[in-house]
C-alpha cells in the first residue's frame, strides 16, 4: 500500500484517478497512443502548473515582494536580483549585449558552483580515498584491478596520435571495458525500472483493487 | 509486420503484467529472498540514524523524482520511522520542485499516522546548488515557528545545527551535491543517503571513502533495512509505519528473465542478421 491518499472519499477518488491514470499510460503497449497522449498531457500541465505556483509561493512572494515591499532599502541584493532577471524575461525584445550580462553571471555562478563542489569534494577526496595504501591481498588486488581499468579506458580516449600495434589493442580493450561499464549502470537501471513496474502492479493490486493488503 | 508478429507484440505486454500481478499475489517463497544477506550497509545506516541523539534533530532533504520515488520509499519510511520512534526531531527540506512534492505527501502523510510526531516543514529552497551552500548558514525560513525552529535557531540556524542529514536521492540534488557542496562546508555533519539503483555506481565511492556514512541504493539493501528495522509489520500506535508487503522478489525475477529473454532475442536476431530479424522475417513473409 502506498499510503499516499488518505481514508475517505477524497482519497477514494485519488486512488481511482490514479489507477486509470497507470491503466492509460499502459494502454500504449496495446497501440492505443491516444489516451497515452492524454496523459502525457495531463502530466505536462499539472507540473507547469506546479511549478508556477510554487515559483510564486515559495519563492517570488515571500523571497522577493515581501522583503521588498515591507522595506525597500534594506535589501540592496534583492534590486540587484531583480535588475539582473528584469533582462532575462525580457531577452526576447531586449538587446544582446544586456541579455549577455545576466546569462554570463548565471553560467558563471553555476560552473563556478559545479567546478569548485567537484574538485574540493570529489576529486582530491576521492583521490586521497583512493590512495590509500590496502592492507589485505584482496584490497591489494582490487587497488590495482581499478588502476589497470582506469588506464585502460583513459588510454582509450588517446585521440590524435599514430597508434601502433599494441597501443590499437590496449585502446580497444579500454573501450570494451567502458561498454562493460554502461552495460552494468543499464543493468542497475533495469532493476530500478522493473521495480517500478511491480510497484504499480502492486498499487493497482492493493490500493485500487484491494485483493493484496 | 506480420499478422503472427503483430499479436505478438499486441500479447506480450499483457502476458507480461499478468505474470507480475499472479507473482505479485503469490505467497513469498522462502527460496526466494529479495533482502541482501550481507547486510553490512542496511546497518550501517541503522547505526547511523541509531546514534542521533534521541533529544537531536535531524535533517531530512527529501530530493528524490516521480520518475525512481517508489523504488525507495520503503526504505525513505522506514528511516523515518526509526527516528519518529526515539522521538529525535525532524526537519524536512527540498531543493527540487519535484523532491518538494514527494516530500509534501510524506509529510501529510506521516501528519496522518502519527500526529504527535516533531517535524518542521522547511519548505523549498530555490537555488539548487546555491541555495544548498545558502542553506549552510541559515534554512530555517522567516515567520517559521514552533519547538523545532526554535531549537535550530538555537544551534545557529544554519545546517551545523543538525545531528545527521539523511538524504534523500534521485533527482537533480542529490547526495553528490551534498557531499561536494555542504561536506566542504560543514565537514562535521554526518550525512547518510538513500538513492535509487541508478544512481548507486555514482554514489558507492562517497561511501566506500568515508564521505556518506551510510548508502542504501540496491533494492535488495532497502529490503534488508527495513527489515532490520522492524518494518513490514502491523502499524504501532503513535508512529508511522512502514506497511504493506515486501517487494515481491518473484515478481523481479520473472521480470529480469523476461529482459534477459528480450536482449538475447535482440542479439541473436543482431547476429543472425538479416535471416534471422523480426524486420526482415516481416518483409519475406509479405
Amino acid at each position: 500500500m502506498s499510503e499516499l491518499f488518505a481514508a475517505g472519499p477524497a482519497g477514494a477518488f485519488a486512488t481511482w484517478v490514479a489507477a486509470l491514470v497507470t491503466i492509460g499510460v499502459w494502454s500504449y503497449l496495446l497501440g492505443q497512443r491516444r489516451i497515452f497522449r492524454l496523459a502525457q498531457q495531463l502530466l505536462a500541465g499539472l507540473a507547469t502548473g506546479y511549478l508556477v505556483v510554487i515559483s510564486v509561493r515559495d519563492v517570488l512572494v515571500p523571497r522577493l515582494v515581501q522583503p521588498l515591499a515591507a522595506a525597500p532599502l534594506q535589501h540592496p541584493e534583492l534590486w540587484v536580483g531583480l535588475a539582473l532577471v528584469v533582462p532575462l524575461v525580457l531577452a526576447a525584445w531586449a538587446p544582446r549585449r544586456i541579455v549577455a550580462v545576466p546569462v554570463a553571471v548565471l553560467v558563471g555562478g553555476t560552473a563556478g558552483f559545479a567546478l569548485g563542489g567537484a574538485v574540493a569534494g570529489t576529486l582530491m577526496p576521492q583521490l586521497g580515498a583512493s590512495l590509500v595504501s590496502p592492507t589485505s591481498p584482496g584490497g591489494v588486488a582490487g587497488g590495482a584491478l581499478g588502476l589497470v581499468v582506469t588506464a585502460l579506458v583513459l588510454l582509450s580516449f588517446l585521440h590524435g596520435t599514430r597508434r601502433g600495434r599494441i597501443m590499437g589493442g590496449v585502446t580497444a580493450l579500454g573501450r570494451w571495458m567502458m561498454v562493460a561499464g554502461l552495460g552494468g549502470f543499464l543493468g542497475f537501471l533495469l532493476v530500478s525500472r522493473l521495480t517500478l513496474l511491480v510497484d504499480r502492479v502492486g498499487f493497482l493490486l492493493g490500493d485500487w483493487l484491494g485483493i493484496l493488503r | 509486420m506480420s499478422s503472427a508478429w503483430r499479436r505478438r507484440a499486441f500479447l506480450a505486454p499483457i502476458v507480461l503484467l499478468v505474470l507480475l500481478s499472479l507473482a505479485e499475489l503469490a505467497p513469498r517463497l522462502s527460496a526466494l529472498q529479495l533482502a541482501n544477506p550481507d547486510a553490512s550497509r542496511a546497518e550501517a545506516l541503522r547505526a547511523a540514524l541509531a546514534a542521533v541523539p534521541a533529544d537531536g534533530v535531524a535533517l531530512v532533504d527529501i530530493d528524490a523524482d516521480l520518475g525512481t520515488y517508489p523504488e525507495v520509499r520503503p526504505a525513505v519510511r522506514a528511516a523515518l520511522d526509526q527516528l519518529v520512534r526515539r522521538g529525535v526531531r525532524i526537519a524536512v527540506v527540498s531543493f527540487s520542485a519535484e523532491g518538494r512534492a514527494i516530500a509534501s505527501a510524506e509529510l501529510d502523510r506521516m501528519q496522518r499516522l502519527a500526529p504527535a510526531a516533531p517535524l518542521l516543514d522547511l519548505g523549498f529552497r530555490s537555488g539548487a546548488e546555491a541555495g544548498l551552500v545558502r542553506s549552510v548558514r541559515s534554512i530555517v525560513p522567516e515567520g517559521v515557528g514552533g519547538a523545532v525552529a526554535a531549537e535550530i535557531r538555537r544551534r545557529g540556524g544554519g545546517l551545523a545545527a543538525f545531528d545527521a542529514a539523511l538524504l534523500i536521492g534521485g533527482g537533480e540534488i542529490g547526495p553528490r551535491a551534498w557531499v561536494e557542496q555542504v561536506r566542504t562546508r560543514v565537514p562535521q555533519l554526518q550525512m547518510v543517503a538513500i538513492a535509487p539503483s541508478v544512481l548507486q555506481p555514482e554514489l558507492e565511492p562517497y561511501r566506500a571513502s568515508g564521505q556518506l556514512k551510510a548508502l542504501l541504493a540496491t533494492v535488495r539493501d532497502d529490503v534488508a533495512y527495513v527489515s532490520a528495522v522492524g518494518g513490514w509489520s502491523a502499524p504501532r500506535p503513535g508512529v508511522a509505519p512502514v506497511s504493506g508487503r515486501e517487494p515481491s522478489a518473484l515478481a523481479i525475477l520473472l521480470g529480469m528473465l523476461v529482459a534477459i529473454g528480450v536482449l538475447v532475442e535482440a542479439l541473436a536476431g543482431h547476429l543472425l542478421g538479416p535471416v534471422g530479424s523480426p524486420a526482415s522475417r516481416g518483409q519475406e513473409e509479405r
